[in-house]
């Protein structure tokens, strides 16, 4: 016996002397972070693309404890037990014994009629549950979601057959278009210029230009723009009116029969009567107008397009801002800067930046960029829209300056470390050919140490997208009404505020008046937000490794 | 040895490879001045088996020659020696050469004594032997100064062979006498002309030992110079 | 009586008299430099005159400052900050420290190829051209003429003419020090330094370089350091041999490594303790 407890213990030694232990902790740490991620990525990702999903649609019968019946339309949205104790207030009967009670979570839409458009089922009211064929979901602009049967379908003021729906949904699409490209392009193009001119206006007076003539050209401009102006808007009101003469008659759950002006249709889905393969298309559908359309019914529904633009744009200019100056930075503290106690603390001082809390930039780029910076900017180039602020105000270019900052201490420590990896014989082969150290630099170490300068690039992104705090001050807006990027001149507005994927997840999920039916546009943002990281974290990750490949260094 | 330096190199190997080709020729050194000896005696003893041993011992001096040969080969092979160490080299290389060549001329000189001599031309024997006895004191010398590479020996060494060479024409001149005498003797006069010769030829085969070890120590070539030029050295 | 023959004197035939170098033979001229590398004194009065079109090579124990003394004709020492320089260097009898002196175009009229073979991550075109791009030259011809003529001088252009725009690094270390001279080269220095050039090599590559060296002489004065005395011993027409930044002897190389005249050469080229 004590023999084989000493064995034991020798083969245990010798286990542990083996360095198994420590190979098994590790592999055991990677996996947990592994695990971590995939579960994070799979959270989001169930709960986000399920939001997309066309659900069927339901129909309870159901008889509640004071005998009265009443019919329920709409999907299942989520379902949970409750203790039976909760409902001992009601006179539900409950089948002694039984603790809990399930009960469903119904989305019923029809938000013109009922001022929930949630409603809880208790599961033992319910009497019978059917999938009927004819139940429609129609999307619309306003009011959310309606569930309800199709009566008729009214087209300039006729009813005519039901079987002209699609024909008459591509109609009222092509109407919305034109009244889209109306509104946004033409009309918004030309206010845009009369705003312009009358800023102009106010520019000459307060350089005390305006001279009788020009004020005559100016009004004579603003006339004409506005001239133009009237005869689009009738061409809108037109249109308008023309698309309010098409009708849908639509009869709800509970009997009441609604007219739908075809103008806030969207889209009409006979949910239960769609095959998987159906219901996939659909799915594609969706996941394109989430990634396409604007926001409405405040962000709660619709897409996040001009959120994604704004982040990708902000990101785009932060690496433009941050690159140049990170690069510089870090060429100056390695190659140039003495190498004395002066440039060790600068270089402390640079890496303890990295730590700083973010919102504290977002402080800075307030109190510094904005107001300071676009206050004095606005005297100096805008005084005529004064007291209104141009750059004086949070905005897009605030917005990259400040993360650009932020980032800016990971992109001058990652340019510094490639730039001391370089093997000393590329300098001194370079000089010893006569070049110059610029030229050393510009046409040798730069180029060798671009994969290290991209990394640097790389983290920064990283860090930039998914920073929020700072941006809540500096520039992010909940609703943006133009994007940052348009067809007028100059074309980039970088004084515009913008819209930003995680502020929309914050917004959407914790400050919209529906927060229930907001939930799964949190996943699918967050879904969507990380995805956006990740593509352009890839791609530089693959320019990177493309310049690793062309300046990979023999082994020195 | 250490007056050479030999053993200071970093290579143990290199110093073992050179001492052992340095007494390789010590020993080829003594076996050739033992081989002229033993020729002399048999020569003033009219010794026919000294004789015949001096002839059928040649070939230990040239198998030392090929030996010696080899081991220089392999040193430059493998060593690369450079400055001094190529000098000695070398200087091994050719006083080896010249040493076959005096035991050569020893076995010349034992042949004499295998020819039957009338007592009367023994006399002439009896000069040749104070040759002899000179020229194996000037290898006795040489051998001596190239064990120590004694370069002052070596110069004393290259005049001593000018006394060798005016005594070789006495006898020369002698001989030439006794051929007009009595012309009947001219084969056996001739026997000892060449005896003589072979001394000579000794004596001039030491002087150019003596001038590689001057070449070694000095690292000047003092062959074909005047003895004048050489003092200056 | 032996014949006496006049001394008999086969050399070969760019045999020079060091000590008396006539003003066109002279390609470099030393004078008095001393080096110190902050307290320490790495170079102690060097005095010497590098004749032109020959190799000369730099002998001596690692740390002896051969290659620091290389390194000053070029002055890639300045990129060492604690480095102080006294004396002078002339070349066209003009002294490289002086204040007027633009370094990079020193450096262009001194070449130099490192101990390891450095070819940048360019293709082996961009490699040969790079001097002169620097140097501001941009004509299509002119750098293709420059990268044949340079690649055919380093042996190089028979096996990389069909691969001229692959990328150096993919050359065999021989190759690519060849290509770095080619480099160098490209810009027709009029002095090329080596400092090490196959101390990273094979044994065959080696002797490819030095023979290539040999070739060079035509064109250019070289100055090669080097670990491998029978390196120098072959390539070198003088031999310098340095000692604890001391220039203990100067000759040419046949005599430095038959007769050396001074005791620490010889225990040094014998592989004697110093």
């Amino acid at each position: 016996m004590m023999k084989n407890s000493n064995k034991e213990q020798q083969n245990m030694n010798k286990w542990f002397r083996s360095g198994s232990p420590w190979i098994w902790l590790s592999a055991g740490g990677v996996s947990i972070s592994l695990i971590s991620v995939l579960g994070l990525l799979w959270l989001i990702a169930s709960k986000g693309l399920s939001y997309f999903w066309p659900a069927d649609i339901y129909e309870f019968k159901s008889i509640n404890d004071k005998g009265i019946h009443g019919t329920v339309i709409g999907e299942i949205y989520d379902r949970e037990f409750i203790p039976a104790s909760q409902l001992a207030h009601t006179a539900v009967k409950l089948p002694p014994g039984q603790e809990t009670v399930e009960r469903l979570l119904v989305k019923t839409g029809n938000r013109e009629l009922v001022s929930l458009d949630f409603r809880w089922l208790l599961v033992p009211e319910i009497q019978t549950t059917t999938k009927p064929e004819e139940v429609v979901v129609i999307e619309r602009r306003t009011n959310g979601n309606f569930y309800g049967y199709i009566e008729s379908v009214i087209l300039e003021g006729k009813e005519v057959d039901i079987t002209r729906l699609p024909e008459l949904l591509e109609r009222v699409d092509n109407f919305q278009e034109e009244i889209d490209s109306l509104q946004k392009t033409h009309i918004g193009a030309i206010n845009y210029k009369i705003e312009r001119t009358r800023l102009k206006e106010r520019k000459y007076k307060l350089d005390n230009e305006l001279t009788e003539d020009l004020a005559k050209e100016l009004n004579g401009e603003v006339a004409a723009l506005e001239a133009e102006y009237k005869v689009l808007e009738a061409e809108l009101m037109g249109l308008r009116e023309e698309i309010a003469r098409d009708q849908l008659v639509v009869r709800a759950m509970d009997g009441q029969t609604v007219t739908i002006n075809f103008e806030h249709i969207l889209k009409i889905t006979y949910n239960n009567k769609l095959n998987f393969f159906d219901k996939f298309l659909t799915f594609l559908e969706q996941i394109s107008a989430f990634l396409v359309d604007d926001p409405r019914e405040a962000n709660t529904e619709g897409g996040v397009f001009p959120a994604i633009f704004g982040t990708v744009l902000m990101v785009l200019l932060m690496t433009v801002i941050v690159s140049p100056f990170g690069v510089i930075a870090a060429i100056y503290l390695h190659e140039y800067a003495g190498k004395n106690a002066l440039t060790k603390l600068l270089r402390i001082a640079v890496i303890n930046l990295a730590g700083v809390p973010s919102i504290v930039y977002g402080v800075f780029g307030l109190g510094f960029f904005v107001y300071m910076v676009g206050g004095s900017l606005d005297q100096l180039f805008y005084p005529e829209t004064l007291p209104s602020p141009t750059f004086g105000t949070p905005g897009v270019m605030w917005s990259a300056i400040t993360l650009a900052i932020l980032t800016l201490p990971v992109v001058i420590v990652s340019t510094e470390e490639g730039l001391a990896r370089i093997p000393s014989a590329m300098r001194h082969g370079s000089l010893a050919l006569g070049a110059t150290k610029a030229e050393t630099l510009w046409r040798i170490i730069l180029p060798i140490a671009s994969p290290a300068i991209m990394t640097g690039i790389i983290l920064a992104i990283a860090r930039a997208a998914g920073e929020v705090a700072p941006l809540m001050l500096v520039g992010v807006v909940k609703m943006a009404p133009n994007l940052p990027l348009d067809g007028n001149f100059p074309f980039l507005h970088l004084d515009r505020k913008f819209m930003h994927l995680g502020f929309h997840i914050y917004d959407v999920g914790f400050q919209s008046p529906n927060v229930e039916a907001a939930r799964p546009l949190v996943y699918a943002t967050a879904l969507l937000l990380v995805t956006i990281i990740v593509a352009l974290n890839m791609t530089a990750v693959s320019v990177r490794n493309r310049l690793r490949e062309k300046y990979r260094m023999l082994e020195h | 040895m250490d007056s050479l330096n030999i053993s200071r190199h970093i290579s143990g190997q290199f110093n073992e490879d050179l001492e052992r080709i340095i007494n390789l020729v010590m020993q080829m050194g003594g076996l050739v001045e033992k081989q002229l000896n033993e020729a002399l005696e048999s020569v003033s003893q009219g010794d026919e088996d000294l004789a015949k041993k001096v002839l059928s011992n040649d070939y230990q001096v040239n198998n030392l020659e090929v030996v010696i040969d080899d081991e220089c080969t392999r040193v430059i092979a493998k060593r690369q020696p450079a400055a001094g160490d190529l000098r000695l080299v070398m200087a091994i290389i050719k006083t080896i050469a010249d040493l076959e060549r005096i035991g050569d001329e020893a076995t010349k000189i034992a042949k004499v004594t295998l020819e039957s001599l009338t007592s009367k031309h023994k006399e002439l024997l009896l000069n040749l032997d104070n040759l002899g006895r000179r020229v194996l004191e000037c290898l006795q010398l040489t051998l001596d100064a190239f064990t120590r590479m004694d370069v002052d020996a070596a110069f004393k060494i290259h005049q001593i062979d000018e006394k060798i060479d005016r005594e070789y024409e006495a006898l020369m001149r002698q001989l030439m006498t006794y051929m007009m005498e009595d012309p009947r003797s001219i084969p056996q006069v001739m026997s000892v002309i060449w005896s003589a010769r072979a001394l000579e030829r000794i004596g001039d085969r030491c002087q150019n030992i003596c001038e590689y070890i001057i070449y070694f120590v000095k690292g000047k070539v003092v062959r074909h110079t005047s003895v004048e030029d050489m003092k200056k050295i | 009586m032996i014949s006496v023959t006049p001394k008999a004197v086969i050399d070969s035939p760019n045999k020079i008299d060091l000590a008396n170098l006539s003003p066109e033979q002279v390609a470099l001229e030393i004078k008095n430099l001393n080096l110190y590398y902050g307290e320490k004194q790495a170079l102690q009065n060097i005095s010497m005159a590098i004749p032109k079109g020959q190799v000369t090579a730099f002998i001596g124990p690692s740390g002896c400052g051969k290659s620091t003394l290389l390194r000053c004709i070029n002055r890639m020492n300045d990129l060492v900050d604690i480095c102080k320089i006294t004396g002078e260097i002339n070349l066209h009898g003009e002294n490289i420290y002086g204040r007027h002196v633009d370094v990079a175009e020193l450096r262009r009229a001194v070449g130099m190829v490192f101990q390891r073979p450095n070819p940048f991550p360019k293709s082996i075109y961009e490699n040969v051209v790079y001097g002169l791009r620097i140097k501001g030259e941009n004509n299509r011809r002119v750098l293709d003429e420059a990268v044949e003529q340079a690649l055919k001088s380093a042996a190089l252009w028979n096996e990389v003419k069909d691969r001229l725009h692959d990328s150096a690094l993919g050359l065999s270390g021989g190759q690519q020090q060849r290509l770095v001279i080619a480099r160098a080269i490209a810009i027709q220095p009029e002095v090329l330094l080596l400092d090490e050039p196959t101390s990273a090599l094979d044994p065959i590559s080696t002797l490819t370089i030095e023979e290539l060296i040999n070739d060079l002489k035509q064109q250019f004065t070289v100055v090669i350091v080097t670990h491998n005395m029978q390196q120098a011993a072959r390539v070198s027409d003088q031999t310098a041999f340095m000692y604890m930044g001391d220039l203990i002897e100067y000759s040419d190389t046949n005599t430095l490594f038959t007769t050396p005249s001074k005791k620490k050469t010889e225990d040094y080229i014998t592989g004697r303790y110093g």
